[in-house]
């Protein structure tokens, strides 16, 4: 293979992983809520209030660990309304999600005026010299930065932590039904309040990575419906903590391509090409859905979100 | 001197908003004792021990665990407290496997809970003790009825409980599986555990109870040591009249006339098919048909309320096939249908009692309600009889009688009953009995889907057996079937097998 060819598909897989990685933190921390039988799209406020919080700490202090941070705890804290609303008050999920979401769209656009313009400090990469001048690493570590690794560690331990461990299973159990949970001596209302604050912790952090280091700038909105295509990509996952991995990878493809369609000069309208990575979302909802049977895998709680 | 009771109710009550479900009961509970408590449905059974369990706080009045007043708020309160309860319809995990499900309710799960932790080899013990031929690993969905509930035990064994509470344990075994159940409660009152025994069935009573304790309307009315009081004394304190449960179904007609045939019908759904099932019910005449639950007696029923299709094979309803009907012309079929279940199959729950009475009228375009519902609601003791009432207030035996009017109430050339007597009371079984014996009289032909067998024996001309999808044999009731003969066909085994 030719030194170009591996360099090009370097780029390739890791522009893919960094377009995916803030996808991946949100899509694990829906999926955790989800499996306990609250769905959540108030995510896709979370995702930008991390952002924003993260960005605006980043810039303050210098130290972009400081606004993974502070953007994964400022996820966290609007998660608590999301709490409050439904585990406090009963409220209806979809209406307080959506709320939720238009609080911290209208919060950030306003306190986010002053970041515009402003520059970050970005992650260090992970390129060394024992990878310089290798044909494919190089690229691959040059561009990489540790939220990469840290998301597919994420992945793993999550997977295993749902399976293999006693709050794991407990929390599957409470998806399934908080009546009988409760029959077992577990008190589904307190793992639901964890789920959902692990979840909002999770989606504060991938807003940040979107912001401190996949783009390295604030713009108002920038998330554009991330976070609720999450909530659909725990779908599409099957509630399965391992599939989270290739499924936002899958995204991240369409993503990258769009964007080199683009620099390659396709004439197709660039707000058309944008939707293309949703449609391949679609199309792999629709296949899954064909192939699986039933919605077996779905925790019998969340219907009654629906009912 | 007396023995420390391990567990009291001091006039303990307990309201849901108006109704008083416990009124002042007062009981003591006793290490090694089976205590039976009967009482028909809505007797306040379930509820008082879900009191000592935790499940709701009494109202009134305080529970007392060793002589000191209980401090459980909650079932995890009291499973660490040594108090366990096999709830009616089952506390597990239908996805979740086997191990997962006994891991959930064992207090000693450690952290890491994969199998390679040698701390959770012991979830298992009870299980390879009691049922060694259950997978651990199987999904909960897969098992039995009866498998699940040894599961249910393993779980209140692992918390190595002093006080076991049995809710209706056997309302959902076959005869065998119950025997095999009562010894088992003998077996751990013997090492000294307290066993509440929640029933509504004498044989129950009979077979394993060392005190009898007998709840009426929320109060405890008797309570005795077993062999004090006849059975028959028994069942007066239950029910607070002498009401015997007589049966009397109508003689049969001396030429029988064809009236529902079911003609090789096969038919397909998830987990099951009919094979061949062939049958035929005359006018006047009762049908029961008897198998464990989850035999295909349920599919069958719909593909003859011609809810399922078939896969091949006819249903005739004087002369008439029913099988490649629409929805509208099902609706006008003069078929009585009570399905199971009915909150889920039978009414709608957003509409009144009135509105339910009249939903074939409503179906097909009528407007007004049937104006005869007030008399309907009084004759089958619905209760409260307001016609003006939401249908989902109703608790489920009283949605079970208002199914009952609705479809017993005008004649039909023929009824299909799916156990038209479950979650009822013992005065209120005997008007649907009635009512039913009614129908054949007036010549209606009558399939009867139940799993009480002495009901069966008590009531149907012929009873035929479904197992695995298939009628396996098709009995005269000519006063030699017994229950154990029934329920040999039921599962396939030999008597002697049974019995052993």
């Amino acid at each position: 293979m030719s030194a170009d060819l591996l360099t090009l598909l370097g780029a390739w897989s890791i522009a893919t992983l960094r377009s995916a990685t803030p996808l991946i933190f949100t899509t694990l921390g829906e999926t955790f809520t989800q499996r306990t039988g609250i769905i959540n799209l108030g995510v896709e406020g979370e995702m930008l209030v991390g952002a924003c919080v993260g960005f605006a700490v980043g810039v303050a202090t210098g130290n972009p660990w400081l606004g993974l941070l502070a953007g994964a705890l400022a996820g966290a804290a609007l998660s608590c309304l999301h709490t409050a609303l439904v585990l406090g008050a009963n409220a209806n999920q979809i209406g307080s999600g959506l709320a939720v979401w238009m609080i911290a769209l209208g919060t950030t656009s306003y306190f986010g005026r002053v970041l515009v313009g402003n520059q970050v400090t970005p992650l260090p990469d992970l390129g060394s010299p024992l990878t310089d001048g290798l044909p494919f690493l190089s690229v691959f570590f040059g561009q990489m930065t540790m939220s990469v690794p840290l998301a597919v560690a994420a992945v793993v331990f999550a997977a295993w932590w749902l399976a293999n461990t006693r709050s794991g299973i407990q929390w599957q159990a409470v998806g399934d039904s908080a009546r009988i949970s409760s029959e077992n001596g577990i008190r589904p209302g307190i793992v639901r309040f964890k789920a959902i604050l692990l979840g909002g912790l999770l989606s504060g952090f991938g807003g940040a990575i979107l912001s401190v280091d996949y783009t390295q700038t604030w713009a108002q909105d920038m998330t554009k419906g991330r976070g609720l295509i999450s909530v659909g990509l725990v779908i599409v996952a099957r509630w399965k903590p391992a599939l989270v991995l290739p499924i936002c990878i899958m995204f991240g493809l369409a993503e990258v391509a769009v964007l080199r369609a683009q620099t390659a000069g396709w004439t197709i309208s660039p707000h058309l090409m944008a939707t293309a990575p949703y449609l391949v979302v679609l199309l792999i909802l629709i296949v899954s859905h064909a192939m699986a049977r039933r919605d077996a895998d779905m925790p019998a709680d969340l219907r009654s979100v629906f009912a | 001197m007396m023995p420390k009771a391990i567990a009291c109710f001091e006039n303990v009550s307990r309201r849901f908003g108006d109704l008083v479900a416990v009124n002042d009961a007062n009981l003591e509970l006793f290490q090694g004792d089976v205590t039976a408590i009967l009482g028909e449905n809505g007797a306040g059974k379930s509820t008082l021990m879900k009191l000592l369990y935790g499940v709701y706080p009494p109202s009134n009045g305080r529970i007392l665990i060793d002589g000191e007043p209980s401090a459980i708020t909650g079932p995890a309160d009291a499973m660490s407290n040594g108090v366990g309860m096999v709830f009616q319809n089952f506390s597990l995990f239908p996805a979740l496997t086997v191990r997962e499900n006994l891991l959930l309710a064992w207090p000693k799960t450690p952290f890491w809970a994969s199998e390679r932790n040698k701390g959770t080899s012991e979830v298992l013990a009870n299980l390879t003790r009691l049922a060694p031929h259950i997978n651990p690993h199987s999904k909960v969905a897969n098992l039995s009825v009866g498998e699940q509930q040894l599961v249910e035990l393993c779980k209140v064994l692992n918390i190595s409980a002093r006080i076991v509470i049995l809710d209706e344990p056997t309302s959902v075994l076959t005869p065998a599986e119950a025997r095999h159940l009562h010894g088992f409660i003998r077996q751990i009152a013997g090492e000294g555990v307290s066993v509440v025994f929640i029933t509504h069935k004498l044989v129950d009573v009979e077979a394993c109870a060392d005190k009898i304790a007998i709840m009426r309307q929320g109060k405890i009315v008797d309570v005795s040591i077993r062999g004090q009081r006849s059975m028959s004394e028994i069942v007066t304190l239950m029910m607070g009249s002498d009401v015997k449960r007589t049966m009397s179904p109508p003689a049969l007609p001396k030429k029988p006339v064809e009236r529902l045939f079911l003609n090789k019908i096969c038919a397909d759904a998830p987990g099951m098919s009919l094979k061949n099932i062939s049958l035929s019910v005359a006018s006047g005449e009762v049908v029961g048909l008897a198998g464990v639950a989850g035999n295909g007696q349920a599919l069958l029923a719909e593909v003859i309320a011609g809810i399922h299709p078939v896969t091949s094979g006819d249903v005739v309803l004087d002369g008439q096939n029913l099988v490649r009907r629409n929805q509208m012309e099902t609706l006008a079929t003069p078929l009585g249908y009570i399905p199971e279940q009915p909150r889920e199959n039978a009414v709608v729950e957003s509409m009144t009692l009135a509105q339910n009475l009249s939903l074939r009228t409503l179906a097909s375009g009528g407007i007004d309600v049937n104006s005869d519902v007030q008399a309907l609601l009084t004759r089958f003791h619905v209760n409260p009889p307001e016609k003006d009432r939401q249908a989902s207030t109703l608790s489920g035996g009283n949605l079970q009688k208002l199914v009952s009017a609705r479809e017993f109430g005008s004649p039909r050339a023929a009824i299909l009953a799916c156990y038209p007597t479950m979650g009822l009371d013992l005065s209120a079984i005997q008007t649907i009995y009635l009512e039913m014996f009614a129908q054949a009289e007036a010549g209606a032909a009558v399939l009867w889907i139940s799993e009480d067998l002495d009901d069966l024996i008590a009531g149907a001309h012929r009873i035929a057996i479904i197992r695995e999808g298939q009628v396996v044999a098709v009995k005269i009731n000519d006063g030699s079937l017994t229950r154990d003969k029934l329920g040999a066909l039921m599962t396939g085994m030999n008597l002697d097998e049974l019995v052993a």
